[in-house]
C-alpha cells in the first residue's frame, strides 16, 4: 500500500468522521482513561497519523524517558507498516521522523510557562513549524484551570491542535452519571474534544464524550488493540 | 600465585571532562603512596597532575592518552587507567574498557549526568563493565548528590543506590556518613590522610536510617542470606557488602559513593569500595578467537600455569623506544619468554618487562594473568595479540569505527617532511581511528579521523613532539554514493585485437540495501559462467563500487546479484570477466538513480535552559534534525542529528552564543542522503575539489 492510501484507510478517519473533521488548529482534545489502558499508545498513533500527513508534531512528555517514547513511535510505525504492507517503508520512516520532536520535562517544579517557553523556542528559534502538539502525562489532578488555559491560548497563538492524555485516578466515583471524568470538570471550558477509553467485553472501546457544542455519539466503532497498541476498527 | 589474582583489580576511571577525574586519580596515587606531593590539574606549581603525562594535556587541562599506573591498597594491587572524557578520543576509552574489569564512573555533584557521562555509560554497558559511581565536587556551590543519584536512575537507567550520604555540602562539606557501617568518616591531618571514624551526627541520624533502609531493600534481592538477616534483625556489614558486590558484578546495581577529591574527602572509602565491590580478574569471563577454527570462541582460564594469552591495548613512544601496554588474560609472562604476535606471525622475545607509574617505570621479572604491564621495545600495533607460540589465538578485536573526516597536510620544509612520516607512523599505530595515506593525484598526505578536534590534537602533537610544522587544508567530509533503484544489467565485454581475445558476459541486478553494506550474490546456474570466474566477477564488481558514478566516492549499500552470463572456451579469462563485471556495474550504477550520502553525526548539547532557544537555532541553521530535548531543572540537553559538514567550528559558535555555558559531544551515527536543495551546489564543489586534487 502506498502512503496516501494508508492515510485514507486509517481507522482514525472513523474518529474524524464522528468528530466532523480533524480536531482543528487552536483546539484542545483530551484522551482520558484509568492508568495503563493505552492513552499514550493512542496519542502516539494519532501523532503518527499526522506525521504520515506531513504535519510536524511536537511530543511533550512529563513522565516517560525519551528513548521509551521513541521506541513507542518505532513500534507503532512498524505495526502500521506491517499491517498495511507499506511500500518503501524505510524511506517513509526516514521522511516522517524529520517532522517529530520529543520534548521531555520533569513535572516537579516545571511551570506551564517554562514548558510553553521551551516549546515556543522550538517553533521559533528551532524553526520547527509544529501543527500538532501531543502532551502526555500532564497532571490534571494537581493543576488548576489557569495553567491549563495557557495551553489553550498557546494553541491558538501558534495555530496547532493539541492532544492531551489525562490519567483518571483519585477517589471513586471517577466518572459522573454522564460518563464525564470528575477530574476534568474544572477544565471543561477549555476542552474541545474529550475521548475516554474503557473496557467493554474484553476490549478497550473509545467513547467520544464531548465535541464542542455538537451532539456526541458516545461509544465509537473503533477500539484500542493492546496487542498491536493501535487504534483499530 | 593463583591466590594473588583475587587481590588484583583493573579499573578505569571514566568520566565527563570537568568532573574532576584527574584530580581524583591524583589523590588515589597520593593515598596509595605512589606520589609524595599532590599537583592540581591546572596547578599553580606548573607541574600538572601526574597522570597527565603529555604537555598538551597539561596545557588544555584535559586528558588525551590514557596512562596506566599500578598502586597498592590494603594488600591489593590496583591497575588504574586514566581515560579521556572527550568523545573524539573515545577509542582510548573503548580500549581501556576492553581490558578492564571494573570502572569508577565519576560525576560532578553540580553538573550531574551530562552528555559525555551518557557516552561513557554507553561504552561501559557495551563492554559489560561493572561500575561504581563517585559523585565528586560535593564542596561546590549547588552540590546535590541526591539529584545526581536520581539522574543515574532516570538518565542512565541504572539501579543506583547510595552507600553514603554527605555530612554537609558546599563549603560545609565535612565528610561522609557510611550506610554500611553506620559510621561517620572525617578526613583530617595533612591532605586528609587520617580518617577519623565517629558516630553519625545526631541531625543526620534519621536521614541515614532512611537511606540505609533503601539500601538494604535494594541489595537484599542479591542475597537470600541478607534477606533472612534483615527479617531476623542481625544484619552485618559483611552481608551487606557481599550483596552489593554480587549486584555490582552482575551489572544490576551501581553503588554510589561521594566526596570531594579536591578537598581530600571520600577518596579512601572509594578505594575500599573498589576492593569490596569490583571484580577481580578471575571473576570476569574473557574469550579469545581461535584462528585455527574461524568463528570459534575459546574461554580463557586465569590460571598462571597455562600458556600465556595477552592483548596489546596501548602503545606509547618514550625516549627509550616503544612501550607496549599489555593485559594478560591467561598464563604468565617472564623475562626471556618467547611470544607470538598472531597478527604478524612474528615471534618476539620478552626483553624488559615493566610496571608503569604514569611517567616512571619499575622493572619486573614476571607478570601473572589478570595483570596489566608493559613490554619494552616491541614492534607492534595497538590491538595485537601476544600469545604463547603453541597457541593460535587472538583476542576479540576492539571495535574500530570508520573515519568520517579528512585533512590534507603539507609540511613546510624537507626536514618536517621526514619527521611527518615518523610521527604519522607512530600515531597510527597508537590510534586505529587515525588513518593516513598519500593522495596519488595531489601527492599530499591525508589524515583521516573521527572529528575536527581529534585531528587537531595530532597536528599539535606533531608540532610539539616531532617539531613538524604543517599547513593544513580545509577539513573534508568523507562522502559516499548510493543507488536508490533496482536495475538490471546485461553486459558483454569483447575484445579482439590480435593475439588471444577477451570475452565475458554478465547478467544480473543491482539494488539498494538499507543497512549500508555491500553484498554480492551468485545465482548463476548450469555453469553459464564457469565457477573459476565467479570470484573474478566479484572482484570486478568490487572495483566498480570503489568509485561512484556521480563524483567518484565509494558506493555503499548495494546488492549485486549475478544471475546469468556467457563464457568463451578460448577467449574467456579472469581479466575478461573482471573487466566485464566492472564495466557492467559502472554503467548500471549511473542508471540506478545514484545519490550522494554524507556522514550524519549524533550531537548532544548540554546547557542551561535559558539558552535552549539558541541551541535549537544552531542545530536548525546546520540542517540538523532535533530528535529530542530534555529539561531537568535549570539544565537541558538537546539531542540532534546533524550533517558533519555543518559542524565545523561549532564549538566556537556554541561557546559564544551561550557565554561558554553549553557544551556538546558528537559521534558518527550513519550515512544519510544529501537533501535535493543543496545537492547541485555540493556536486559542483565536490567535482571541483576532485579535479584539483
Amino acid at each position: 500500500m502506498v502512503r496516501s492510501e494508508l492515510i485514507k484507510r486509517s481507522p482514525l478517519r472513523i474518529l474524524e468522521k464522528a468528530m466532523g473533521g480533524s480536531l482543528g488548529r487552536g483546539r484542545i482534545g483530551v484522551l482520558a482513561s484509568r492508568k495503563g489502558v493505552g492513552k499514550t499508545a493512542c496519542l502516539v498513533h494519532i501523532a503518527t497519523d499526522k506525521l504520515f500527513q506531513n504535519q510536524p508534531v511536537i511530543h511533550v512528555s512529563y513522565s516517560s524517558r525519551v528513548d521509551y517514547i521513541i521506541n513507542r513511535y518505532e513500534d507503532i510505525f512498524r505495526e502500521i507498516a506491517k499491517k498495511r504492507n507499506l511500500e518503501s517503508a524505510v524511506d517513509v520512516h526516514d521522511d516522517i521522523i524529520k517532522n517529530r520532536v520529543i520534548m521531555n520535562f520533569k513535572q516537579d517544579g516545571r511551570q506551564v510557562d517554562q514548558v510553553l517557553n521551551s516549546v515556543r523556542a522550538m517553533t521559533e528559534h528551532g524553526r520547527f513549524p509544529a501543527e500538532v502538539i501531543i502532551v502526555d502525562g500532564f497532571d490534571f489532578v494537581n493543576a488548576d484551570f489557569a495553567e491549563f488555559h495557557k495551553f489553550h491560548d498557546f494553541a491558538g497563538q501558534i495555530g496547532a491542535e493539541v492532544w492531551f492524555s489525562a490519567s483518571l485516578r483519585g477517589d471513586e466515583p471517577i466518572f459522573d452519571e454522564w460518563g464525564f471524568p470528575e477530574v476534568l470538570k474544572p477544565f471543561d471550558a477549555d476542552i474541545d474534544v474529550l475521548i475516554t477509553l474503557g473496557y467493554k467485553e474484553d476490549s478497550i472501546r473509545l467513547h467520544l464524550m464531548k465535541n464542542g457544542d455538537k451532539d456526541v455519539p458516545g461509544e465509537l466503532s473503533i477500539r484500542f488493540d493492546p496487542k498491536t497498541m493501535l487504534i483499530a476498527e | 600465585m593463583f591466590a594473588e589474582i583475587t587481590r588484583m583489580r583493573n579499573i578505569g576511571i571514566s568520566a565527563h571532562i570537568d568532573s574532576g577525574k584527574t584530580t581524583l586519580t591524583e589523590r588515589i596515587l597520593f593515598y596509595t603512596k605512589k606520589i609524595h606531593r599532590i599537583h592540581e590539574v591546572r596547578g599553580r606549581d606548573g607541574i600538572g597532575a601526574t597522570m597527565d603525562s603529555m604537555e598538551l594535556e597539561k596545557e588544555r587541562g584535559i586528558t588525551i592518552t590514557s596512562a596506566a599506573t599500578h598502586v597498592s591498597w590494603k594488600d591489593h594491587a590496583i591497575n588504574i587507567i586514566d581515560t579521556p572524557g572527550h568523545v573524539d578520543f573515545t577509542i582510548e576509552v573503548e580500549r581501556a574498557l576492553r581490558v578492564l574489569d571494573g570502572a569508577v564512573l565519576v560525576l560532578c555533584s553540580v553538573g550531574g549526568v551530562q552528555s559525555q557521562s551518557i557516552t561513557v555509560d554507553r561504552q561501559l554497558k557495551r563492554y559489560h563493565v561493572p561500575s561504581i559511581a563517585f559523585i565528586n565536587k560535593c564542596d561546590r556551590i549547588g552540590a546535590d548528590p541526591f539529584k545526581v543519584r536520581e539522574q543515574l536512575v532516570s538518565k542512565l537507567d541504572r539501579n543506583a543506590v547510595l552507600l553514603q550520604i554527605p555530612i554537609g555540602l558546599e563549603d560545609k562539606h565535612l565528610g561522609v556518613a557510611d550506610l554500611v557501617s553506620m559510621k561517620a568518616f572525617y578526613f583530617e591531618g595533612e591532605e586528609g590522610r587520617d580518617i577519623r571514624t565517629a558516630d553519625i551526627p545526631k541531625e543526620l541520624e534519621t536521614e541515614a536510617l532512611k537511606y540505609r533502609e533503601i539500601l538494604l531493600d535494594a541489595v537484599s534481592m542479591f542475597s537470600d542470606e541478607l534477606m533472612v538477616a534483615i527479617l531476623e534483625d542481625h544484619v552485618t556489614e559483611d552481608l551487606i557488602r557481599d550483596a552489593v558486590r554480587r549486584g555490582t558484578i552482575s551489572l544490576k546495581l551501581t553503588p554510589v559513593l561521594m566526596g570531594s577529591a579536591y578537598r581530600n574527602k571520600g577518596v579512601q572509602p572509594l578505594l575500599d569500595a573498589v576492593l569490596h565491590y569490583l571484580p577481580n580478574p578471575a571473576e570476569v569471563k574473557n574469550t579469545a578467537l581461535d584462528l585455527d577454527h574461524p568463528g570459534q570462541q575459546i574461554e580463557l582460564d586465569p590460571d598462571p600455569s597455562l600458556p600465556a594469552v595477552s592483548l596489546a591495548f596501548k602503545l606509547e613512544d618514550g625516549p627509550f623506544g616503544q612501550l607496549t601496554y599489555i593485559r594478560l588474560y591467561q598464563g604468565a609472562i617472564r623475562k626471556g619468554d618467547m611470544l607470538l604476535n598472531t597478527r604478524t606471525g612474528k615471534t618476539i622475545k620478552v626483553g624488559r618487562l615493566v610496571r608503569m607509574h604514569a611517567d616512571r617505570m619499575e622493572d619486573i621479572s614476571e607478570a601473572c594473568c589478570g595483570d596489566i604491564v608493559a613490554l619494552f621495545g616491541v614492534d607492534c600495533a595497538s590491538g595485537d595479540s601476544f600469545v604463547h607460540p603453541s597457541l593460535n589465538l587472538t583476542m576479540t578485536s576492539i571495535y574500530v569505527p570508520d573515519p568520517v573526516i579528512s585533512l590534507a597536510l603539507e609540511p613546510v620544509d624537507n626536514k618536517a617532511s621526514n619527521n611527518l612520516a615518523k610521527a604519522l607512523n607512530r600515531f597510527t599505530k597508537e590510534d586505529p581511528t587515525l588513518r593516513t595515506y598519500v593522495d596519488p593525484d595531489s601527492n599530499q598526505t591525508i589524515i583521516q579521523g573521527m572529528g575536527e578536534l581529534h585531528l587537531e590534537v595530532y597536528i599539535e602533537r606533531m608540532k610539539r613532539e616531532y617539531k613538524v610544522e604543517v599547513e593544513t587544508g580545509k577539513p573534508q567530509v568523507a562522502y559516499r554514493e548510493a543507488i536508490s533503484r533496482k536495475m538490471e544489467f546485461d553486459y558483454v565485454h569483447k575484445k579482439q585485437t590480435g593475439g588471444s581475445g577477451q570475452f565475458g558476459r554478465v547478467v544480473g541486478t543491482v539494488e539498494p540495501r538499507p543497512d549500508g553494506t555491500n553484498e554480492f550474490i551468485n545465482e548463476v546456474k548450469g555453469g553459464r559462467i564457469p565457477k573459476e570466474y565467479i570470484p573474478s566477477c566479484e572482484k570486478g564488481f568490487l572495483a566498480a563500487l570503489k568509485q561512484g558514478p556521480l563524483v567518484g566516492f565509494p558506493v555503499v549499500g548495494v546488492r549485486v546479484t549475478l544471475l546469468d552470463g556467457q563464457a568463451h572456451a578460448v577467449d574467456s579469462s579472469d581479466i575478461a570477466f573482471r573487466t566485464a563485471a566492472k564495466d557492467a556495474l559502472r554503467g548500471v550504477l549511473r542508471k540506478a538513480n545514484p545519490q550522494i550520502l554524507e556522514p550524519i553525526m549524533k550531537v548532544s548539547v548540554d546547557g542551561p535552559t535559558e539558552f535552549a532557544g539558541n541551541i535549537f537555532a544552531t542545530i536548525n541553521q546546520r540542517r540538523g534534525m532535533i530528535v529530542s530535548s530534555v529539561e531537568d531543572g535549570t539544565y537541558s540537553r538537546v539531542d540532534a542529528e546533524v550533517p558533519l559538514s555543518e559542524m565545523f567550528g561549532y564549538a566556537t559558535i556554541l561557546r559564544s552564543l551561550t557565554q561558554g555555558k553549553a557544551e556538546f559531544t558528537m559521534e558518527f551515527l550513519k550515512y544519510g542522503k544529501v537533501p535535493a536543495s543543496i545537492i547541485e551546489n555540493l556536486m559542483e564543489e565536490l567535482r571541483e575539489r576532485r579535479k584539483n586534487e
